[in-house]
């Protein structure tokens, strides 16, 4: 029988380490909401329904066509990017014409996320709990006292590796770079010749593809249904956390709402999982009201 | 086909008993004017309703295809003191918006003489203060409908499948007895469902003298780390789960990741598709030590089910050979809907809404498809309190013997 200051021992380390595991989605997510509001100047609010798509997607691949798992995943970020990018072109792009840009993007981004649900309930996968097909096995994998599975340790490195690659992109690519240079300042970015409809409709398409990486790799462990998408709240979450319009501030946030989540429903109580990561947004706006990693405070508009 | 009738006989003579009597009375109905609307001397008309479409269907289709059968079987009889059941189906699609919109329908536009419907206690109890106003009878049909039945009132009736207050008690009386459980781990919903499932749980394990360590969830829980983690660290002989269907099986799963061996009894309210559970959980070890509650009066593919069952292959055929049915939930729309012909014909040939609502309150009948008896009271408005367990491999049920009933009463 272990004492207590044992298991609050144990607590800690299995809540930090489950905590980074989900916080790393999260941190994915909170990625692909932070690069089109830097772009497009709104929230993505269809962000949990492209997840969601994603991964009914990369399920309907895997097996009701049995395509192989190498074939099925690169086939579904392929759709999710080609879909979120013809979004922008053919709804977001019309939009940009007319005034009151912002709420109407926001209202575009509704009604995708209500249409994404509507499909997916018609096709009837969506009316029962699913599981999703995990690459990597179940066995335990003993960090520390903590126990996490195999799977959790891919989906942490995977998550991780793929936020390296789009450091690496943003910083060091041609295309990158003109991404960071539309979400800092288009009008300079279009006077120095990047075309700004292209570059917005590639970081749509990226948003799309990051939402999807993300929902193939958690799926196996929350389980799919219709309602899936509520997790990018969290997504969200992390975002006004890190400062919304940071980059690493998102991956950082993400990181500290996944800890958060799970120490407080270890430490307080689990009825308090859900509203852990709100108390921490109303924390951090009190006292840094541009979130951890954002800049000053700039008054656009009067 | 003579196999099918043997077991066919039992059922159908507890179940339609008092149905029977009142098709085969010599006296028919047919005084010309009524006092409610939905009543002529030929017809009766009944207001059915469950989620046929959206994310919940799955609760209410068969359920209501079951009550439909029964009604059509009753009218092949010759009906209830000769009147016809004439159904109006409505799709309340598990919201209260819908299923509030719904009963409206009925009760104004179609002019049902009562309502039977409702598979999802909150958009079913939605409807409460509408029918009370109208003061119509209203038979849920396969929601628990907690929230509507206590404090009782006159015209709403459920928990025919089984009410949440009954849930509980009845899972901590069934560890304390099979497994001489002394401290029982308990994850429940923090919603309105889990508090009234969590408040007879917590009533039994007092009345047994032993404890129990509750963790409390919300339904759209995605880690569930730190609640199964806690519950492991308190060491329970057993561990009762009376979630929905998605978050039962991401703990039966962390349950197992985490070494967690002790017995796992999931009550009803997570069992709809155990193929599924067991897809979803990955793996039929995390079964190896595990028990689902049910409602009914014996294993789905027991001899005392057959009946129902056969039955629905011969109403339903093309229904009968998708996979997955007759879903688990199907037989609880028979018992509703007897709840509702036994009801009409113990009124007698002149029933008015007022003396079917008061035939209720009162009512109690064998329907020889669920656990124990349908039965109401003055203080009570729930139905059936009864349940069954089986050990469940992953793969089969085995029925563990006894019917465990809930001790807890409502104190006004």
């Amino acid at each position: 029988m272990m004492g207590d200051w044992q298991v609050y021992w144990l607590f800690l380390q299995q809540g930090i380490a489950s905590g980074l595991v989900t916080g790393s989605i999260y941190a994915l997510l909170a990625i692909a909401i932070v690069i089109i509001f830097k772009t497009t100047d709104a929230p993505n609010f269809a962000a949990g329904e492209i997840f969601m798509a994603g991964a009914y997607i990369a399920l309907y691949l895997l097996i009701f066509s049995q395509i192989a798992y190498v074939i099925a995943v690169p086939v579904t970020l392929a759709i999710t990017f080609v879909f979120s990018a013809l979004f922008y072109r053919i709804v977001l792009r019309r939009i940009g014409v007319s005034p009151a840009v912002a709420v109407n993007v926001v209202i575009a981004t509704l009604g995708l996320s209500f249409v994404l649900k509507g499909i997916v309930r018609n096709t009837g996968f969506g009316d029962v709990p699913r599981s999703f097909p995990a690459v990597f096995g179940a066995d335990t994998v003993q960090i520390g006292d903590a126990v996490l599975t195999t799977q959790d340790v891919a989906v942490f490195a995977l998550a991780l590796l793929a936020m390296a690659i789009f450091f690496v992109f943003f910083n060091y690519t041609r295309t990158g770079r003109a991404m960071r240079a539309v979400g800092m300042n288009p009008r300079a970015a279009a006077l120095v010749g990047i075309d700004l409809h292209k570059t917005r409709m590639l970081i749509w398409g990226l948003s799309g593809l990051l939402s999807a990486l993300a929902a193939i790799l958690i799926a196996p462990k929350i389980l799919m249904t219709a309602d899936m998408g509520i997790v990018v709240i969290l997504g969200f979450a992390a975002a006004i956390v890190g400062g919304f319009t940071s980059l690493p501030g998102a991956v950082v946030g993400g990181l500290i709402i996944g800890i958060v989540e799970n120490l407080v429903g270890l430490f307080v109580s689990t009825r308090a999982i859900v509203v852990a990561p709100f108390i921490v947004i109303m924390l951090v706006l009190a006292i840094r009201p541009q979130g951890l990693f954002g800049g000053p405070v700039v008054i656009k508009k009067v | 086909m003579r196999r099918m009738k043997a077991f066919a006989l039992p059922g159908l003579i507890a179940g339609l008993a008092l149905s029977t009597a009142a098709a085969a009375f010599p006296i028919k109905a047919g005084q010309g004017t009524y006092q409610d609307p939905g009543i002529t001397d030929d017809t009766i008309k009944i207001g059915l309703f469950a989620p046929l479409s959206g994310p919940a269907r799955a609760y209410g289709e068969d359920p209501l295809n079951a009550a439909r059968m029964w009604y059509e079987m009753i009218n092949e009889m010759g009906g209830i003191w000769g009147r016809k059941i004439e159904l109006v189906i409505e799709d309340d699609r598990c919201t209260a918006n819908d299923l509030v919109a719904a009963v409206k329908k009925l009760v104004e536009q179609d002019q049902v003489f009562m309502l039977n419907g409702g598979s999802c206690s909150a958009a079913a109890v939605a409807a409460q203060e509408y029918v009370l106003r109208n003061k119509v009878p209203y038979v849920m049909l396969n929601a628990s409908g907690d929230g509507a039945l206590y404090p009782p009132t006159d015209y709403i009736f459920g928990g025919i499948s089984i009410s949440q207050r009954a849930v509980g008690g009845i899972a901590v009386d069934f560890v304390v007895k099979h497994f001489n459980a002394k401290k029982i781990g308990y994850i429940n919903h923090d919603d309105a469902y889990g508090a009234w499932n969590l408040e007879t749980a917590e009533y039994m394990a007092k009345e047994h003298g032993v404890s129990l360590s509750v963790e409390s969830i919300n339904p759209n829980i995605t880690d569930v780390t730190a609640p199964m983690l806690k519950i492991r660290a308190a060491n329970p002989d057993v561990l009762i789960l009376t979630t929905y269907a998605r978050p039962a099986a991401l703990i039966l799963k962390r349950a197992h990741e985490l070494g967690f061996k002790g017995p796992i009894v999931l009550t009803v309210t997570g069992t709809a598709n155990l193929k599924q559970l067991v897809e979803n959980v990955g793996t039929k070890d995390a079964f190896a030590n595990f028990y689902v509650q049910d409602v009914i009066n014996d294993s789905p593919d027991g001899p005392k089910q057959r009946w129902i069952i056969d039955m629905y292959k011969k109403r339903y055929p093309d229904l009968a050979a998708k996979p997955d049915h007759p879903t688990p939930y199907m037989p609880y729309g028979v018992a509703s809907a007897q709840t509702v012909t036994h009801a009409l014909m113990l009124a007698g040939p002149n029933p008015t809404r007022e003396s079917v609502a008061r035939i209720l309150r009162t009512l109690t009948f064998e329907s020889g498809v669920m656990a124990g008896m349908i039965s109401f009271g003055e203080n009570d408005r729930a139905g059936q309190e009864s349940s069954i367990f089986l050990k469940f491999d992953g793969e089969t049920q085995v029925l563990q013997p006894g019917v465990y009933t809930s001790r807890w009463t409502y104190k006004p």
